[in-house]
């Protein structure tokens, strides 16, 4: 009897798929105890909430290209986009082991707003943003040839009929300086979420929306093709290359917080009391990128904006944190459809 | 600016032809990746990432560019040979593909498959490369109400398959459609149907539900028999010879206009940011069989049902590159993957790139050509080769294809539970398929039906809840007349031809 005569039916066929499933599985099993003692033991996985090709990708590759000077490991980005970052967050928190080899890149605004529109699964006491790396203003923006030339133009005819505006998610802080705006001058808009900041681009340049709100380091990456209107900053540092746009609050002499999208990596914060000794390693060689002049560079060839770039450590992360709550909580109803 | 004129581009062609040491390695790489369920172009690149950031500028691109097209060229192998549509893109393919390899068609279908790629996607990369400019304005012009009218094209498939069990076929679809909108909403984010799995919040992921209902209930349904052939097709496969791949080759070239209007299909679909080669392949080949003289015979094993995807899905790799190269914005996930890789290298996407760097402004698509060019020396040999896979005895084709299935499921999202999902699909399908409900209906309401409800919800949310919109744009209501005419139009056809054979047997 040769195997291609062998009777086959349906319960073999399963059986000899999950042992070749099973083969494969072991096979891994020698690589997973050949690690030193030593931190970091292996490579460092990054959860990365959004898509691969976004900006955070951008900004991580840039970073992780030099820290890993320092920390010697190899980083592996691991994209988990869904839900507005619902799904890596909830992936880190639930999946990956507490040790200090597992981080998270988040950008803390929006993904902070989602919690305060609609509270994670897990204890957010558990996650901390230890290492803020940039501080990326939300902006208004259309495109070169708009009708549109100052925000004075968008803010006069807001009054005349609702403006389509493009953003990323609703629940960003970029949708919330809108939102303020539209409060505050009594322009009507209507927020039009495109799911990521490459959509929320497009909606813009293909002239489906009337003009877009999204973090101003990926409307100055476009160059030339858009033109900032208002930043929702309290200075607009980036100058020429945000179209010296006015700040909200240089514009209309309001009292707006900074609506900073901001980039920071994250851990359980169980390893900050379990191996404060791996902790420590993480956060000195982190300062060690800010200071080196090749992160300079690496941020500036990737069309990044030096000047965002803004080391920050865990006071600052949670004052920033505190900031956006109340903000979200103010804006809720709206960016939620749901009236209070 | 260096002046634009044939001389250039005869230049720029032979210089592109020097990295044919990236080129050909790549496109290799492509063929394999691209025949592996779950992994793809976008996947493959960014694993290589650390590779192209190392690489000067230009033969990254060629690199990145040869390993995206002939992807798409991979894919349509399994998809045909044993009924594994690995992306998207290729989920049209096994339609009349597999029947035709169960026939002992194998080599012919790849072959056609081959040439419907390779032809198809030189064409639209040289139009592309001519009409660049013109081509990007598309994107101005074809907003969500027009791709709402894009997407019924491709849900009108329900529809036709409906036509030969109407019930069973409007079920199967609505409740591919069911499973669509299983996810967040577009637009508060809101689970439904998630039932708690953190997996399901992005939707159903789309190679489980492919590998599932195509190639894992195919594996179910093989095992009860000893080879996927039928009796006539081991007959033919007894005697393989190279006059079969010629005979597809053959057989494609009689079809010169189906494939070049197919592939246009996929090049003004790609050219538009967020649609794709899932939607290219099927408005082709739901449009080759609206005006088909035998559209009764799609789904049996048509040549022109499996040229019009393949055409189609290789339009459309050119087709996102315009927009990324024009104005900056990437048409699809694997355009996205080399904007990090060219802004990396500082390159300035817009007008000014093909003044300031011809030889990636205008070298990425002419290296696209010269890929395609170099493919067509692998149709004979894959086409008579890769075929032999058909014989196996499904004592080991099942248990084979149920483990690279499973393995293929994982790899996109490295979620075990994306392997029980297809498992789950597998055996919906099996269930499926003896009960005589199509799969595809299925699939094409898990595939397109997100992609129409976000459309649909954000041109709802843009004119605050007036169902007019949908009706407010000429050339959405010119795309709303030619979906009447290609949905009628086959029903009218029969009529006309029942009534001439009426009139000549009377």
């Amino acid at each position: 009897m040769t195997l291609f005569d062998k009777p086959f039916d349906r319960r073999t066929l399963l059986q000899g798929s999950a042992t070749i499933l099973g083969a494969a599985a072991a096979s891994s099993v020698p690589f997973a105890g050949a690690f030193g003692a030593g931190f970091p033991d292996g490579d460092i996985s990054v959860t990365v909430p959004t898509r691969a090709g976004g900006g955070a990708d951008r900004n991580l590759r840039a970073f992780t290209g030099i820290w890993k000077k320092y920390l010697d490991a190899t980083f592996k980005p691991d994209f988990k986009p869904g839900a507005s970052g619902r799904v890596g967050y909830e992936f880190f928190m639930g999946k990956k082991e507490a040790n200090g080899q597992n981080l998270l890149f988040g950008n803390m605004g929006p993904e902070f707003l989602n919690w305060v529109v609609k509270p994670p699964t897990f204890d957010l006491a558990d996650l901390t943003y230890f290492a803020r790396v940039d501080t990326d203003p939300g902006a208004i923006f259309v495109r070169a040839d708009s009708p549109f030339k100052t925000i004075d133009d968008v803010v006069a005819e807001g009054k005349k009929r609702t403006l389509n505006v493009s953003t990323s998610r609703l629940a960003h802080p970029a949708s919330v300086g809108l939102l303020a705006l539209g409060e505050h001058t009594g322009a009507q808009f209507n927020l039009i979420p495109l799911s990521g900041g490459k959509n929320t681009i497009a909606g813009v340049v293909t002239g489906e929306m009337d003009l877009g709100t999204l973090t101003s380091g990926s409307v100055a990456a476009k160059g030339a093709a858009l033109r900032t209107l208002l930043v929702f900053n309290d200075e607009n540092v980036a100058g020429d290359r945000l179209n010296n746009a006015p700040t909200m609050n240089q514009k209309y002499g309001t009292s707006l917080p900074p609506l900073l999208s901001s980039r920071a990596f994250g851990i359980q914060t169980s390893v900050i009391k379990d191996h404060p000794d791996r902790f420590k390693i993480l956060n000195d060689t982190i300062k060690q990128v800010f200071a080196d002049p090749e992160y300079k560079e690496a941020v500036i060839k990737a069309k990044g904006i030096w000047e965002y770039i803004n080391y920050g450590d865990m006071d600052d992360t949670a004052k920033y944190l505190k900031g956006i709550e109340e903000v979200g909580s103010k804006f809720k109803p709206l960016l939620t459809g749901k009236p209070a | 600016m260096e002046e634009v004129s044939f001389q250039m581009f005869a230049e720029l062609f032979f210089h592109t032809l020097g990295f044919w040491w990236i080129i050909i390695p790549a496109m290799l790489l492509g063929l394999i990746v691209g025949a592996i369920p779950g992994f793809s172009a976008a996947n493959t690149i960014i694993i290589l990432l650390p590779l192209t950031f190392a690489m000067e500028v230009e033969q990254g691109v060629v690199f990145m560019v040869a390993l995206y097209a002939s992807s798409r060229m991979g894919a349509g192998i399994p998809a045909i040979l044993v009924n594994i549509p690995g992306t998207a893109g290729a989920a049209a393919t096994p339609l009349d593909g597999y029947p035709m390899a169960r026939a002992g068609l194998g080599q012919q279908a790849l072959a056609m498959s081959f040439v419907a790629s390779t032809a198809g996607g030189l064409l639209t990369t040289i139009i592309a490369l001519i009409a660049m400019p013109w081509l990007a304005q598309v994107a101005f012009f074809m907003h969500s109400v027009e791709m709402i009218v894009v997407m019924l094209f491709g849900i009108s498939l329900i529809a036709t398959i409906a036509a030969k069990n109407t019930l069973k076929g409007l079920i199967a679809g609505l409740f591919g459609l069911m499973i669509g909108a299983v996810g967040t909403d577009f637009v508060y984010e809101t689970p439904r149907a998630t039932f708690g799995f953190l997996e399901l919040y992005d939707g159903i992921p789309l190679v489980p539900a492919l590998v599932g209902l195509f190639a894992i209930s195919e594996a179910f349904l093989v095992i009860e028999g000893e080879s996927i052939l039928t009796r006539r097709g081991k007959e033919l496969m007894d005697n393989p010879s190279w006059k079969a791949s010629i005979e597809g080759i053959r057989m494609s070239v009689k079809r010169w206009w189906h494939i070049t209007w197919c592939s246009l299909i996929g090049l003004v679909i790609g050219v538009i940011p967020g649609a794709g080669a899932s939607i290219a392949s099927f408005v082709a080949y739901q449009q080759s069989r609206s005006y088909s003289k035998t559209p009764e015979l799609y789904g049996t094993g048509h040549p022109e049902g499996l040229i019009a995807p393949e055409a189609a899905n290789n339009g459309v790799t050119s087709g996102t590159l315009v927009p990324l190269m024009v104005i900056g914005l990437p048409g699809g996930a694997t355009a996205a993957i080399m904007l990090v890789v060219l802004q990396f290298h500082g390159v300035n996407f817009g007008p000014q790139l093909f003044g300031e760097r011809p030889e990636i402004g205008f070298g990425i698509f002419m290296a696209m050509a010269v890929t395609y060019l170099l493919m067509i020396f692998t149709i004979l040999p894959l086409s008579r080769y890769m075929t032999k896979v058909t014989i196996v005895s499904t004592a080991f084709m099942a248990p084979v294809i149920i483990s690279f299935t499973l393995v293929g499921s994982f790899v996109p999202r490295e979620f075990g539970f994306d392997m029980a999902l297809a498992l789950g699909f597998g055996v919906l399908g099996y269930i499926a398929r003896r009960t005589n409900y199509h799969v595809a209906a299925i699939l094409i309401g898990i595939i397109l039906g997100p992609l129409l409800e976000q459309f649909f919800l954000r041109a709802i949310r843009m004119a605050n809840g007036d169902l007019t919109v949908l009706f407010s744009s000429r050339i959405g209501n010119g795309l709303w007349i030619a979906l009447v005419v290609t949905i009628a139009l086959p029903y009218v056809l029969d009529h006309l031809r029942a009534r001439r054979r009426r009139r000549e047997t009377a």
